[in-house]
């Protein structure tokens, strides 16, 4: 009996002892080197929950190599232990993957939020630009109309103190010498001033910054220089008279032309009556025409 | 107990846990279900994935013939082998659909900028 049990001691000796010499087989040496590449790279800290479980399927597999030698058994735990490394980094990549989809993701939100704000608010100032446009224009167009209304109102004015036409030289507005002046005299009556004065007022409106000119004219009773003196005398006062209802100075001369320029016959006293008379020539400004 | 029956004991214990070992069928439904889930995610179009289901497709012909001759405990570690492929199948499968789905972002961020900038958005 002692003889048989120093036998079996024996034997499982010489047994363990060729188990601890045994060479791994090759899927138990591809497993150790996949888990130390997986160990060592990204995927220990990506996927650390994985690779532990890979390290628990290596454990048995170094246990079973251990236990069972190079047996099948070790073989396809090793071999499961490969896969499982494999499967970790895998995951890995793909949490790389998805963190990066997720980032491209956010900055293209982010981006397109900030746009569609900026945007916004350029389309914001744009509408205020567009509505201060369209006011500023629908005044423009009021003061358009209220223009042309004191114009034809003006117009309307001086058709009813005396005649007023076109001409290419301006707007000429003809006053008769007898209802501003008496017989060579060159002083404005009382009624004269009065009419001068609407004259004034309906100049001003029309155009406020047009130039004028006091034209004096007389018919041919006279000598002509007596009548050049009295015509100039008499634009003279015309245009004193306008400056002192506010007309600017800079913007009306006064000249006479004597009997130069008659427009009727001074043949009849109706003629010589046409003759005698102021016009004042109206040149629009520039903006006003 | 004499020397036969100690050298016999071992032998019968080895006999009987081989016959108790229950057939792995909870361990070869999870194999088929990684399997059909690789497949689903379009593991058959990825040729690492492919290879894999391939692979697992053969350990479990084998694990299916083991099981037949009784041979539980041999087809539960093939079993074993056949689920970890399917599973590496579906995660590579997993890592190309979130590879796509990023070039996907890409354009599509690019597109989205390209867009706005003919639409004259501001920046």
């Amino acid at each position: 009996m002692r003889t048989f049990r120093t036998c079996s001691a024996l034997a499982l000796f010489t047994t363990l002892a060729a188990c601890a010499t045994t060479s791994a087989p090759s899927e138990l040496v591809s497993a150790r080197s996949a888990y130390d590449r997986a160990q060592n790279g990204a995927t220990a800290r990506l996927d650390p929950a994985d690779l532990l479980t890979a390290k628990e399927t290596l454990d048995r597999a170094e246990k079973s190599l251990t236990d069972n030698g190079d047996a099948q058994e070790t073989k396809d735990i090793a071999y499961t232990a490969e896969r499982r490394v494999e499967i970790a980094e895998s995951r890995a990549r793909t949490l790389v993957e998805t963190q990066q989809k997720d980032t491209v993701t956010a900055q293209m939100n982010a981006s397109q939020t900030a746009t569609v704000r900026s945007t916004s608010a350029a389309l914001g100032r744009a509408n205020q630009q567009l509505a201060a446009q369209g006011q500023e224009l629908q005044n423009a167009e009021q003061r358009r109309a209220d223009a042309e209304k004191r114009a034809a109102q003006a117009t309307a004015d001086l058709e009813r103190i005396g005649s007023v036409k076109q001409e290419a030289r301006g707007m000429v507005i003809t006053l008769s010498g007898s209802v501003l002046f008496a017989s060579a005299q060159w002083e404005l009556l009382p009624e004269a001033q009065v009419k001068l004065g609407d004259v004034a007022k309906a100049l001003t409106e029309r155009d406020p910054d047009s130039k004028m000119v006091v034209e004096g004219h007389t018919d041919s009773q006279g000598t002509p220089s007596f009548n050049l003196d009295l015509s100039q005398k008499r634009a003279d006062a015309v245009r004193t008279y306008l400056v002192s209802r506010g007309i600017a100075g800079d913007r009306i001369t006064a000249q006479g032309f004597g009997l130069a320029r008659p427009i009727a016959d001074n043949g009849s006293a109706e003629g010589r009556a046409n003759n005698r008379r102021v016009e004042i020539v109206v040149q629009p400004s520039a903006t006003a025409k | 107990m004499n020397t036969q029956s100690i050298s016999v004991l071992p032998a019968l214990l080895l006999v009987g846990c081989a016959a108790t070992f229950p057939p792995p069928t909870q361990h070869l439904a999870d194999a088929e279900s990684a399997q059909r889930s690789a497949r689903e995610l379009g593991a058959a179009n990825q040729p690492t994935a492919q290879l894999h289901l391939k692979l697992a497709d053969e350990q479990m012909v084998l694990a299916r013939k083991e099981m037949a001759n009784g041979d539980n405990r041999s087809a539960d570690f093939v079993l074993g082998r056949a689920k970890a492929d399917s599973e590496l199948a579906l995660a590579l499968a997993r890592e190309l659909n979130a590879s796509v789905d990023v070039t996907r972002a890409v354009d599509t961020s690019n597109a989205t900028a390209t867009t706005n900038a003919a639409q004259g958005a501001v920046k």
